[in-house]
């Protein structure tokens, strides 16, 4: 009968001990069951993140150099010029050495102008305008249009891409968006109120006009936006999300000029991993950016927001992990060595039978290796609903914070500080209040599900456990003299 | 077979010591017993014979080998089976498992283990029923029989006991007696017996009193 046979007789024999040992073990192993879904589950929300999430880049005209620029032509004492300014437009020539880069994941073209809306009547309020006033539906007025353009034009290579679109502040209603297919084509996408107020519908064609001269556009998609309004959109009919109509950015640049043609006001490139984003921009600039005339603003700061609760969190069940695998340890050491001073006269008896101290101490290893497989299936079974309990709760309070980081920073106004002032309507940086709850609805979805990988690191940990309570308390086991224990 | 070769043992001083110079051999088929008043030092003589303790000065030789240098637990194993007072058996254990332990620890040659622990415990009265059952549900006298068929199991030639009767009847005294006896004289192994009942050791081949811190031999 080998030490095995004599531990399983033991853990059987004293059911009272065995049951007890078992209930302590199973409430160690559900901490650390739970710690370690939720470090699990954090850890794939993260991955999650930087999938959803990624980082853009953004290639436009640098503005700083623009800046100095147009004081440098101004003569010294005088003020600068302000017809100097000029932004150069992104070649497409650029554009297209950086796409063939890796961990590129997609990128958006955008050139943005202004038109006044010629065959229809674009969306205002009473403060936009003082001229001439004719009714509306829905109780809005339309004012005659201004020469600054009453509509705003924002040219893309595909819709679905831009921020308004990905952030989920617009969506697409009846009809389709615009794709690459679209390049060099008339075709247009508007706003479902602007579409009511003049009754248009898919297939209707409307006209533009710019600088005396009238272009056609054929609507193929109403989109739905729910991008708020401020001030400034009262004033100005263009910065009004209802006025926004989406044509491809050929179309754009063609009401711009031929100036513009193979150009864009910008391209945001999304980069498959946040990570990956510095060696992007080192790459994209080693192509042979002019960086004078050209910047590339980097923002991972949604991912930053999403993924810092998820690693405040990781870290907190990290913390877990450490602290009850310590405090298990210390308390399995406790009672093994309590159950070692119980078990004094057996182990004199064995020790005079000539059993080796380190099989003695291999049958208290393997009768708490018994209680572990117990423990492991009370844990298994309820660890689960602990760590999501412990991680819901964690992530809640996480959340809050940085929603509302996330939001008053959005609040500071378009573009968060970091996006290009170029950007059009519906660009990075927009839609703060959006994406803040997007990102709490992706993160608060923390997936705490108990996979084979799991039980088994937390088998790990309780045989790591086991055989540390058993090292500690076998100290007493090394020293025990058998005459001591069997004759006095 | 066993040698005590000029044996002191003592407890705080040298001065306090139990014995001086003791020099005794124990060989195969006899039974000793071992006689001497509470305190003089029978125990401790016998954890220094069944390898529990060492001397402080000279040595226990078995076959003419130092017992230390065989190594304590080694020896245990290999060459000496301890019959305590107070019977310890494994209490979690039926009789026959705690032979079948022993068995184990001591690396019996035997394959038909179970069936020959079995037939040990039938020849001092302990059925299989009752073999089997826990022993902490046996009588003192039963536990003791079980306690010495675990010691005439194992392959050891040497057997010491201490106070193997202490606990028991005079009956049942008188049937482990006769057990030791033929475990000395049928299975031809030096048992040495611990007593201090003069009616016990009358039944031993050789009988020793300790006294003045060395052995007198009686008969």
């Amino acid at each position: 009968m080998n030490f095995l046979k004599r531990a399983f007789y033991s853990t059987k024999a004293k059911v009272g001990r065995s049951l007890l040992l078992t209930f302590v073990f199973s409430a160690i192993l559900i901490f650390i069951l739970a710690g370690l879904t939720i470090q699990s589950a954090s850890l794939t929300a993260a991955e999650n993140a930087k999938k959803s999430m990624g980082a853009t880049v953004t290639l436009s005209a640098n503005m700083e150099n623009a800046m100095k620029d147009m004081q440098k032509n101004s003569n010294e004492g005088q003020r600068p010029d302000p017809g100097s300014f000029n932004l150069t437009p992104v070649d497409l020539d650029d554009v297209e050495k950086i796409t063939a880069l890796n961990n590129l994941s997609y990128y958006t073209m955008s050139s943005t102008t202004t038109v006044d809306a010629k065959s229809f009547e674009a969306i205002s309020s009473e403060e936009s305008s003082n001229t001439s006033e004719q009714s509306a539906p829905s109780g809005m007025k339309m004012p005659q249009m201004t020469s600054q353009g009453d509509i705003s034009i924002s040219g893309t290579n595909a819709t679905a891409t831009t921020t308004s679109f990905k952030g989920g502040t617009a969506e697409i209603i009846d009809g389709v968006g615009i794709t690459n297919e679209d390049m060099d084509s008339n075709k247009a996408v508007i706003e479902t109120t602007l579409a009511q107020a003049n009754d248009l519908t898919v297939g209707d064609t409307i006209k533009i006009e710019r600088d005396d001269k009238t272009y056609k556009l054929n609507i193929v998609g109403i989109y739905k936006s729910t991008e708020s309004t401020d001030s400034r959109s009262m004033q100005m009919a263009s910065l009004n999300p209802y006025n926004t109509i989406y044509t491809s950015y050929t179309f754009a640049n063609k009401v711009k000029g031929s100036d513009y043609k193979n150009t864009a006001d910008s391209v945001v490139f999304h980069v498959t991993d946040p990570e990956k984003m510095p060696a992007f921009v080192k790459a994209a600039t080693a192509t042979g950016l002019d960086t004078d005339t050209y910047s590339l603003t980097t923002n991972d700061q949604q991912y930053q927001q999403m993924v810092q609760p998820l690693d405040n969190v990781k870290s907190f069940a990290n913390k877990i992990v450490l602290l009850v695998a310590i405090a298990g340890t210390v308390i399995l050491a406790l009672i093994v060595m309590l159950t070692i001073r119980e078990r004094k006269y057996e182990i004199g008896v064995l020790m005079s039978l000539g059993e080796k101290r380190s099989k003695i101490i291999a049958q208290f290893f393997a009768e708490l290796i018994f209680v572990l497989a117990l423990a492991l299936v009370v844990a298994g079974v309820s660890g689960q609903f602990v760590g999501n309990a412990v991680g819901k709760q964690l992530i809640e309070q996480q959340t809050t914070t940085q929603t509302s980081d996330a939001t008053s920073s959005a609040q500071q106004g378009p573009g968060g500080g970091q996006a290009p002032s170029n950007m059009p309507s519906g660009g990075p940086g927009m839609g703060g209040n959006a994406q803040a709850t997007d990102m709490q609805q992706q993160i608060s979805d923390l997936d705490i599900t108990l996979s084979i990988k799991e039980l088994m690191e937390l088998g790990g940990f309780g045989l790591g456990i086991s055989f540390l309570a058993v090292l500690i308390a076998s100290i007493g086991i090394m020293r025990m003299k058998p005459k001591k224990i069997l004759i006095s | 077979m066993l040698e005590v070769k000029d044996v002191n043992y003592w407890y705080q001083t040298k001065n306090d010591a139990l014995y001086e110079d003791i020099n005794l051999t124990f060989d195969n088929g006899k039974l000793y017993g071992i006689l001497g008043s509470s305190g003089s030092g029978k125990t401790t003589f016998l954890s220094l014979i069944a390898g529990l303790d060492v001397p402080k000065k000279g040595e226990i030789l078995y076959d003419g080998k130092s017992m230390t240098k065989i190594g304590l637990t080694a020896y245990r194993n290999k060459y000496v089976s301890i019959v305590f007072q107070s019977y310890n058996l494994l209490p979690y254990m039926s009789a026959v498992d705690n032979i079948l332990a022993a068995l184990e620890i001591t690396n019996s040659q035997r394959s038909d283990r179970k069936s020959y622990a079995l037939d040990m415990l039938s020849r001092v009265g302990i059925t299989e029923d009752i073999a089997k059952k826990n022993v902490q549900h046996l009588s003192g006298g039963q536990q003791q029989r079980v306690a010495i068929v675990r010691a005439m199991c194992c392959d050891a030639q040497l057997v010491v006991a201490d106070e193997p009767t202490g606990n028991l009847d005079e009956q049942n005294s008188q049937e482990i007696i006769k057990l030791f006896s033929e475990l000395a004289h049928e299975q031809q192994k030096c048992v040495i017996v611990i007593t201090h009942e003069r009616e016990i050791a009358s039944a031993c081949d050789v009988v020793l009193e300790l006294k003045n811190k060395t052995f007198q031999t009686i008969h």
